[in-house]
């Protein structure tokens, strides 16, 4: 695609997304866009790690559930004012998830997932059984900034708050692609030995990138405890939001800057149609298994360099390498 | 003149096994050092001990004044380390300009995030891939290139850290007879120029006839050293490589 076109199309998607709240014909439809921004901020936060070191998370929930109770909690027992409770809670979550990653990046693969998996349901048992502070299984209220809004305009207003914070999570995923940081979590990815021989600082890089994907991911947490004013221990801290980060990321393409982006934009509407047209049968993680089960086997890539490899078949062909090195050698040899 | 690498005592044990067993050896400074031994002589283990991809039971790795057994292998590559792996690796997804400016020579934070593609950098890059003669593929993945020309970008790629002494593993393995002799001149080039090489190769007229001092590997430990001459005629050498 040219770069004008392909701008254009980026300001009509950014156009679309603002202009959303207005076109929304009801307030149920808002809120599931609000959700929608939600996972989106919290996929592309999450290839922040997965997507540039390969290192898959099933436990970001953990910090999601983390920055949610920081939030409340600072604002319901501290008294905090929400800007900055929001901001304290998640700054601390991501130093935690910097502790806590110099001992989880040492494992890789399979070992990495589990451990992901232990440190969310530890966080879980932490929450619930801290009753004094926490409010236990019952949860945690916690007021809304905005009293003097309607839902429909406390929706209006979380939903660009998230969008704010999409486009900053977005942001940071450019500028780490692009620099040299960025290229030495490329190349953990791609060889993590070879990466650390070449001079790569691989444990400190894993560390960064973990620590930074925590806080976009504990920011998203404290606004949906905000926004959402009541906090389920089972829901914040449940793998099944870890894996919708994953789904979502996996199924866009975790090489792209928009392949998270991409997949919230399919996966939260479709899980939300799922609860509306099935109510509260368990048939959306049913039809989240299948689709997972379908990108992994048809699309390992993603949608977005499916769609580029279709567009490049229409193509007519490049020269191969060894083409290129045949026709070389045979100027080299005339020459 | 470059650092001296000098091992003492060097061991390492997988279960029963000893793979490297009390290895002492002195790399030459500025020279082209050969390591070989038969199949299982312990001579990779012995490269992923002084790099820092194992750890030793016991022993010592010096480079110059300075004791690096302990080191990462990323701090051993910023002391002036580089090396190429037995099996070729490179980044197959990523393209040869990327793979070019994955080495980390300077870790400050403004550094780290400064665009990977500087200017100075990348000429640097077209500068090692030219001379390793692959400069036309530079925004070719990886992954589309034949084997030599990945064992090409991985010899390129190592220089962009500005090593002092290379670690070769094997770097004829695999390639086609013209290839091996583009590597040996390369090397020769780079030696002429001040760099210390130590390869591993089973190629033995390459050996012979690019080294300037050859180590002999048995049973995890060395059992000769010197010129390619004096090594060839030691009767230790012939023993341990054809049981006479």
């Amino acid at each position: 695609m040219r770069s004008g076109s392909r701008y254009g199309l980026l300001a009509l998607g950014a156009a679309l997304v603002i202009a959303y709240p207005w076109l929304a014909p009801n307030t149920y439809l808002l809120y599931a866009g609000v959700l929608t921004v939600m996972y989106a901020v919290l996929a592309t936060s999450w290839n922040l790690l997965g997507g540039f070191t390969g290192y898959v998370s099933l436990g970001h929930s953990a910090f999601f559930g983390l920055g949610a109770y920081g939030t409340g909690l600072l604002v319901t027992k501290a008294d905090w004012p929400w800007i900055p409770a929001l901001l304290v809670s998640a700054l601390v979550v991501a130093v935690f998830a910097g502790l806590v990653g110099v001992a989880a990046v040492r494992v890789r693969g399979a070992s990495f997932v589990i451990v992901s998996i232990a440190l969310v349901s530890m966080m879980n048992l932490l929450v619930q059984g801290w009753r004094s502070l926490t409010g236990g299984s019952t949860g945690l209220r916690v007021p809304t900034p905005f009293r003097e809004l309607n839902r429909g305009e406390s929706h209006l207003v979380f939903f660009y708050l998230f969008l704010v914070l999409l486009v900053l999570a977005l942001l940071t995923w450019w500028v780490i692609s692009r620099s040299r940081f960025g290229s030495g979590l490329k190349a953990i990815r791609e060889d993590e030995d070879k990466a650390e021989s070449l001079g790569v600082p691989t444990t400190a890089f894993k560390v960064v990138a973990y620590g930074l994907s925590a806080l976009f991911v504990a920011l998203a947490g404290g606004l949906y405890a905000l926004w959402f004013r009541s906090l389920d221990p089972i829901f914040v801290f449940s793998i099944l939001v870890g894996s919708y980060m994953v789904l979502m990321s996996l199924l866009g393409g975790v090489r792209h800057l928009f392949g998270p982006l991409l997949g919230a934009l399919i996966v939260a509407p479709a899980g939300e149609y799922f609860l509306v047209a099935l109510g509260e049968s368990q048939i959306h993680l049913t039809a989240t298994g299948v689709l997972l089960v379908l990108v992994v086997m048809f699309m390992p890539e993603g949608i977005i360099p499916a769609v580029a490899k279709l567009v490049r078949r229409f193509r007519p062909p490049e020269a191969s390498i060894r083409e290129e090195t045949a026709e070389q050698r045979s100027k080299e040899a005339v020459a | 003149m470059t650092s001296s690498l000098r091992t003492e005592g060097l061991t390492k044990s997988f279960g029963g096994v000893t793979a490297v067993d009390g290895a002492s050896i002195e790399v030459l400074p500025g020279k082209i050092n050969g390591l070989i031994g038969p199949n299982g002589s312990g001579k990779t283990t012995f490269f992923n001990l002084v790099t820092g991809m194992i750890r030793a039971d016991s022993g010592r790795v010096l480079y110059g004044d300075r004791e690096i057994t302990r080191y990462s292998p990323h701090r051993i590559a910023h002391a002036g380390l580089g090396r190429t792996f037995q099996l070729c690796r490179i980044f197959p997804r990523m393209t040869v300009m990327e793979n070019m400016l994955v080495a980390v020579r300077r870790t400050r934070l403004r550094e780290l995030l400064a665009g990977s593609h500087d200017k100075a950098e990348v000429e640097r890059a077209r500068h090692w891939l030219r001379r390793v003669g692959i400069d036309h593929l530079e925004s070719a993945e990886g992954r589309n290139l034949s084997y030599g020309q990945q064992k090409l970008l991985e010899l390129a790629a190592v220089f962009m850290g500005d090593p002092e002494l290379v670690l070769l593993d094997e770097p004829a393995g695999g390639v086609n007879p013209a290839l091996i002799e583009r590597i040996v001149t390369l090397v020769r080039t780079l030696n002429e120029e001040g760099r210390t090489f130590l390869v591993v190769e089973h190629n033995m007229d390459m050996v012979m006839g690019m080294c300037d001092h050859v180590i002999v590997f048995d049973r995890g430990a060395p059992i000769a050293a010197g010129t390619p001459e004096v090594v060839r005629n030691d009767p230790r050498v012939l023993e341990a490589y054809l049981g006479v």
